[in-house]
């Protein structure tokens, strides 16, 4: 250890080191070996009261490839050798690269980018490359300035990440190993704060030798001029890239445009760079190091923590380019969230955006796109104290409650404003929905598989609100004077059913549940949720109009009656859709559990009252009530004795009418199309069997998820 | 498996304090520092805590030496609690220092 201990090579020791301890060794091998002799098979010799089989249990086994990381540096390979003492060994080149080169290191680099993002460790990804250790050292210029680049890129993608907090273990490793991101100041074994580089000088020696390299493109003959280009094209993309993402991340100086031709030009480049991969040095074929120079994967091995299972294989150089594509297609896409107005689109866009299963990058900058700093630090900030009047999802929240029900307590002069203990119980109120909705948009931000859970939490919180709109509903009808009117109750419960129908349909996405459970998943959204969802937007969309024909009789009133407008027609209409499907699926279940179609678990290892109570266990809030397993028992009990050609008939036609819903739709997009193929598939397959196909086949029926995540076609075989 | 921590020696016959005898030593290494060389090279070193017939050792609060090349010392790497197959033992040392150090795994 030296005085630079911290940042010896670039590497830190993890844990602190042992005090100066001398030992006097004595050979034991041969006694060892005889004693334990004595011992019984399977018996353990310990001190009993300090170390148990259940200690024993926790060791980790040495010399297993899976838990012993430290193994993988003996596999007879001589030991990796540093920056240092690979240059001395003329191994590595920090001079005269040619550009194939650069073209190789970048490239490689890149693909170890990706790897990290994809949750793997920096420590055996982008740190295995050896300039990244001392680029100071390093003579050649556009090498020095890519590496310093990286250094800042890698910061800022961290940055975004841990702002926006949408990352579990599996997601993201935001561990840094001691590699000092953002700064690189190691320059041989010392720290050098002056060799620190500023995000606008950064940028600047990435210009600088942006045009270095085009200038030797137009010079050179053509062969070398396109390796020039294409090296030309790397750094540019860097630089876009990186000031694209200091964008995102840093959002107070942004000016919009920018960002979008930043990353418009990142797309334009990545063709570029894809287009031109081969002209790179390639990886040795079976080798694990992604570039023949510069890259070595056991380097920092001995940083990993002693229980560290893998060893990281770098993905593909082509893969890894096509993400960094697809990457930039999702930031564009992310990007236009800064368009979503009120809260309600937005948060269809965030579940749309979820939907499609992004990145944790993109994930986390549509986060930071939408609220700055981020849903996650409002929603912190929110449970330490009251948020600030004019916070600005609060505003947020305000304009979609307006936009939503209208109520008189948010129109401007209204009576009702006046008097100070309504304004102070409505504003107590939205300060209090700031929580739960950051936290809304936070979740959706994770990753599909974590949201059931943060959404189960989520309705807890959401059913103490209910109860204050309740309250708020109560004072604002009583100050107005006129009946009662659930303003903030209905939009509030609008929320709350869609967290629920998320939550319950996230469970067949995750494929959580049997087939034999499914009757009572879709019975309760079919009978339930897509019912009062459809109530609740007919609702809102009743006293939202009423708000706006107050608001003309003040007016003068005297123009026409406005046509009722029905901004919820669609999402309506949806509803109504999903809500057949699952009627379909659920009569369709109903006659296969009749019919012996469906394999039952043995009854006595069988209590439907208990998992029906745990299914449905975080639904118990307020409004709307859930509906208990006694309930579901009384109700479905008459279609025991139904025929079950009748229930195929009612569910096929629950499944026609779905299709004949959709069909009205006139712009039809994905979603749409898929629904469409699923609600024709399964109408042909129940008209089918009740018209007696395969009736008294006991072969279970196969739902086939592979169209659509939610709804499956069934299929007989 | 059979747990034979609080149990008593029980020395029944000649052949039962045999038996006993060996235990008995084990018993009065425990605690106690174990320098450990692997097949591999590495070398372990940490508190034994546990044994069995197969020489399968526990060792507590361990670290992993790289067998030094070029008489260089280099900076162990902290493992905590670890198990090492017997079969992959090749030496055992135990501290003889005097005083012997005894290290209790507490809670």
């Amino acid at each position: 250890m030296g005085d630079n201990d911290d940042y010896d090579d670039g590497t830190m020791d993890l844990l602190s080191v042992s005090p100066e301890v001398t030992y006097n060794w004595v050979d034991i091998t041969s006694d060892f070996f005889k004693y334990i002799q004595d011992l019984q098979l399977g018996e353990l010799l310990h001190d009993g009261h300090l170390f148990g089989l259940f200690e024993a249990m926790s060791a980790i086994e040495m010399m297993d490839p899976k838990m012993d990381a430290g193994m993988m540096c003996n596999r007879g390979n001589p030991k990796p050798l540093n920056f240092q003492q690979a240059v001395a060994a003329g191994k590595l080149k920090i001079d005269d690269l040619e550009p194939s080169e650069l073209i190789g290191i970048i490239d490689a680099t890149m693909a170890c980018i990706v790897s990290w993002l994809e949750g793997h460790s920096l420590a055996q990804t982008v740190f295995t490359n050896l300039y990244l250790h001392q680029p100071h050292l390093i003579i050649n210029k556009t090498l020095k300035a890519y590496c310093i680049a990286v250094y800042k890129l890698l910061d800022c993608i961290r940055d975004c990440i841990n702002k926006a907090q949408v990352f579990e273990e599996e997601d993201f490793q935001p561990m840094g190993y001691g590699y000092r991101l953002g700064s690189n100041p190691q320059s041989g074994n010392t720290y050098d704060a002056s060799l620190e580089v500023s995000e606008q000088r950064c940028i600047a020696m990435l210009r600088e030798q942006e045009e270095e390299l085009n200038k030797k493109a137009r010079s050179g003959e053509d062969e070398a001029n396109s390796l020039w280009s294409a090296l030309a094209a790397r750094i540019r993309f860097t630089r876009m890239f990186y000031q694209a993402l200091l964008l995102i991340t840093k959002r107070d100086s942004q000016s919009g445009a920018d960002c979008v031709a930043l990353l418009n030009g990142c797309s334009e480049m990545m063709k570029v760079i894809i287009k031109t991969a081969g002209k790179g040095t390639q990886p040795i074929e079976n080798s694990d190091s992604p570039n023949p120079m510069g890259f070595e994967p056991m380097i920092n091995q001995r940083l990993l923590p002693p229980t560290f299972p893998r060893y990281t294989r770098i993905k593909p150089r082509l893969e890894a380019l096509q993400y960094f594509d697809e990457q930039v297609t999702r930031l564009r896409h992310a990007w236009k969230i800064t368009s979503c107005t009120n809260f309600h689109t937005a948060l269809d866009f965030f579940m749309e955006f979820s939907r499609q299963r992004a990145c944790i990058l993109s994930r986390s900058a549509l986060q930071l796109l939408y609220l700055s700093p981020s849903p996650a630090s409002t929603a912190s900030l929110a449970q330490s104290g009251p948020p600030r009047p004019h916070h600005a999802l609060l505003e947020i929240l305000r304009d979609s409650v307006k936009n939503f029900v209208n109520p008189p307590a948010l129109t401007p002069k209204s009576p009702v404003v006046s008097t100070p203990q309504t304004r102070e119980f409505v504003e107590n109120f939205l300060a209090r929905c700031v929580r739960p909705f950051a936290v809304l948009l936070q979740v959706c931000g994770h990753n599909r598989a974590r949201q059931r859970d943060k959404f189960a939490l989520l309705l807890d919180e959401f059913a103490t609100l209910q109860d204050e709109a309740e309250s708020v509903d109560a004072v604002v009808s009583g100050a107005a004077g006129s009946g009662p009117r659930a303003y903030f109750g209905t939009w509030l419960l609008y929320h709350v059913l869609r967290v629920m129908i998320a939550y319950l349909l996230s469970g067949l996405e995750l494929e959580l549940y049997s087939v034999h459970e499914y009757h009572y998943i879709f019975w309760y959204l079919y009978e339930f949720l897509y019912g009062w969802l459809v109530s609740a937007l007919g609702r809102a969309e009743t006293l939202a109009n009423e708000g706006t024909r107050r608001s003309d009789a003040k007016r003068g009133g005297t123009r026409k009656q406005k046509k009722r407008s029905r901004p919820y027609a669609r999402e309506g209409l949806m509803c109504q859709v999903m809500q057949n499907m699952c009627g379909g699926y659920y009569k369709a279940l109903v006659a296969f559990k009749l019919q012996g179609k469906i394999r039952q678990p043995q009854s006595e290892f069988d209590n439907e009252a208990v998992r029906y109570k745990h299914r449905f266990a975080p639904l118990s809030v307020l409004t709307p009530p859930q509906v208990h397993y006694h309930e579901f028992c009384e109700m479905t009990q008459p279609l025991q004795y139904e025929n079950p050609v009748i229930l195929y008939l009612g569910g096929c036609k629950h499944f026609q009418q779905a299709r004949s819903l959709l069909e009205t739709i006139t712009t039809p997009d994905q979603e749409i199309t898929d629904l469409l193929k699923v609600a024709k598939t399964n109408f042909v397959v129940l008209k089918l069997l009740a018209g007696g196909h395969k009736r008294d086949s006991t072969t279970p029926p196969e739902f086939d998820f592979s169209v659509h995540r939610h709804f499956p076609i069934i299929k007989l075989v | 498996m059979t747990d034979t921590g609080s149990e008593q020696p029980q020395p029944d016959t000649v052949k039962d304090i045999d038996i006993t005898d060996g235990k008995a030593k084990l018993r009065k290494w425990l605690n106690v520092n174990f320098r450990i060389e692997m097949t591999d090279g590495r070398v372990l070193i940490g508190v034994f805590l546990c044994t069995d017939r197969d020489a399968n050792v526990i060792l507590g609060a361990c670290s992993e030496y790289l067998k030094s090349s070029g008489g260089e010392t280099e900076e162990p790497r902290v493992l905590g609690l670890v198990m090492v197959p017997g079969r992959h033992i090749v030496s055992i040392q135990i501290d003889d220092t005097n005083p012997p150090q005894k290290f209790y795994y507490d809670e």
